[in-house]
């Protein structure tokens, strides 16, 4: 109890004497982590975003909400009959606007601001030769007839995402681990700097037989709450990268597929988590080089 | 208690410090390491709380094989032993108090054991009214009387000083002997290096005199030359 009401104390009065470096370690801390954060929400965006295009559908034919029934019908016929359609699934408003709750299950907002009238029905389509000249051939096909929206194919929309998503979580990812690199300097330093200013008290301490462990716990303590209190910093980070840029995605109207590029709100619960630990983990490991590098106790 | 057999330091640079000194400290002595400047005073007492190890030779504190020591149990072996230096050593920014405190502190003594017996050390050292003070508010000769009280806070069987009285004038040196007398006269074993001649003469007490790092005179009540 002492104990801990010792550490406790040393730590924070380490913190508070070293506040402008302990804030610069704690804010990259930060930024690099709402970028790795970042990075893992774009890349699980784009992986809902293309799920539509599972077992073996290779193109989507989106018909306009408020398309008549025989140019419905028509397409329909085409489909049923051409030789080269193996097999295809039907969705109406209803299915669609089902999906789209079901995508946004955590945003009421999004949900209440559609109805069935407006979302756009479709066609998924698996052809029986899945050859991507074939496919874009269909597809010029089925984008020439009246009353259809758009078609999008998996070759290309799928390229689309994920050229869009890899290149955008790569960089940064990039720039992520570049700066956790960068705080575990910054922290190392910190914690080197409370080290120095507390040369005297580690002095007395080894003189009057304060164990190893003692004399440590409180830098490594100092820096593992630079990596937690910058984690905790990046959290909110997270969530606005959630609300405003996929968002922005999702409401745009120009790519269809685009409106499933959203994440449910537990992964970004989850991914906090991981903020939590990779920060805790490198202010802890920083920490633990300075106190084996300088503390040689 | 003490016992160096054929003990021989040399540090890099080639500088041999102690040469096959052989020495046995009973418990409860108090004893004067005498010698010129660079004679190796303060290396012999570093020897013995191990902050420094021998190159050749062997060392027994309190029956413990110091070649023996594991690195991990050098804390608690010091926990046995007090230090005084001519420059203190107080934290500054501690109150009287707090820097005997701290001792007992961070070696892990419980608050209650802490309030009963620091003010009891105080007052042994005679600083009871000053618990309060910073040491930058203290004369030098307090100062000292407070890093012995830090020292001895632990109530340690062995007590290490080099040069306590360094930096005082001879009237307070004679306090700070009156106090580590005291300590001695209370079980404890005074090991203190010195080049005060009035203190050694006037002791009447044991005395090691070093030579360029070899044992020269070895006296059970001794004076300086
Ligand atoms: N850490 C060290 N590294 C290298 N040489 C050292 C070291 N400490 C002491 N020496 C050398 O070892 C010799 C003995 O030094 P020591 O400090 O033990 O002498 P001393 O008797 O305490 O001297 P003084 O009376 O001046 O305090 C000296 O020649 C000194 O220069
Ligand atoms: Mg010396």
């Amino acid at each position: 109890m002492y104990r801990l009401w010792y550490y406790f104390r040393e730590t924070f009065s380490s913190i508070w004497r070293n506040l402008s470096l302990t804030m610069a370690a704690i804010f990259t801390v930060a930024i690099s982590l709402a970028l790795v954060g970042a990075s893992l929400l774009v890349r699980e965006g784009a992986e809902r975003a293309t799920a539509q295009f599972q077992e073996g559908v290779e193109f989507i034919v989106f018909m306009n909400a408020d398309a008549a029934e025989d140019q419905d019908l028509a397409i329909r016929e085409v489909l049923d009959n051409s030789p080269v359609i193996a097999s295809y699934n039907y969705i109406d408003q209803e299915d669609a606007y089902e999906e789209f709750r079901n995508l946004f299950a955590d945003k009421p907002d999004l949900i209440n601001s559609v109805s069935p009238s407006v979302m756009p029905p479709s066609y998924r389509i698996v052809p029986s030769d899945p050859s991507a000249a074939n496919v874009s051939e269909l597809a010029d096909q089925f984008a020439s007839q009246p009353g259809v929206k758009e078609v999008a194919t998996a070759t290309e929309a799928i390229r689309q995402i994920d050229d869009f998503s890899t290149r955008v979580s790569q960089a940064l990812l990039v720039a992520a681990v570049v700066l956790v690199a960068v705080s575990a300097l910054l922290i190392l330093n910190t914690v080197f700097t409370a080290i120095g200013a507390r040369r005297q008290e580690i002095e007395v301490m080894k003189l009057v037989g304060a164990t190893n462990w003692f004399i440590r716990i409180p830098f490594m303590l100092e820096g593992t709450i630079h990596g937690l209190l910058g984690a905790a910093l990046a959290i909110p980070a997270l969530f606005i990268v959630d609300k405003q840029v996929l968002a922005f995605f999702q409401e745009s109207d120009a790519v269809p597929l685009f409106r499933g590029f959203a994440v449910p709100e537990g992964f970004v619960w989850d991914t906090s988590i991981w903020l939590l630990l990779i920060g805790g983990t490198v202010g802890m490991l920083g920490s633990a080089v300075a106190v084996t590098r300088y503390l040689d106790v | 208690m003490i016992r160096l057999e054929n003990v021989t330091k040399v540090y890099k640079g080639d500088v041999t410090a102690l040469r096959e000194v052989t020495a046995e400290i009973q418990r409860g002595e108090f004893v004067f390491l005498v010698g010129q400047s660079g004679s190796g005073k303060s290396t012999f007492l570093r020897l013995l709380n191990r902050e420094e190890v021998p190159d050749s030779g062997k060392i027994w504190v309190s029956g413990k094989d110091l070649s023996k020591l594991r690195s991990w149990s050098v804390p608690h072996f010091r926990r046995s032993m007090g230090c005084v230096f001519q420059d203190y050593k107080l934290l500054h920014k501690k109150t009287v108090f707090e820097n005997v405190a701290f001792a007992l502190e961070v070696i892990g003594q419980s608050r209650p054991v802490i309030r009963k017996n620091v003010p009891a050390i105080l007052d042994l050292v005679g600083l009871t009214q000053k618990a309060e003070r910073f040491p930058n508010q203290l004369s030098g000769g307090e100062q000292q009387r407070v890093s012995i009280a830090r020292a001895f806070a632990n109530r340690p069987e062995i007590m290490l000083a080099d040069e306590p009285t360094g930096n005082l004038d001879p009237s307070t040196s004679v306090g700070i002997m009156k106090l580590l007398d005291l300590i001695n006269r209370r079980g404890t074993t005074v090991i203190m290096a010195t080049h005060d001649r009035s203190i050694v003469d006037s002791m009447q007490r044991r005395v090691i005199e070093l030579d360029r790092g070899v044992v020269v005179r070895d006296e059970s009540r001794g004076i300086y030359d």
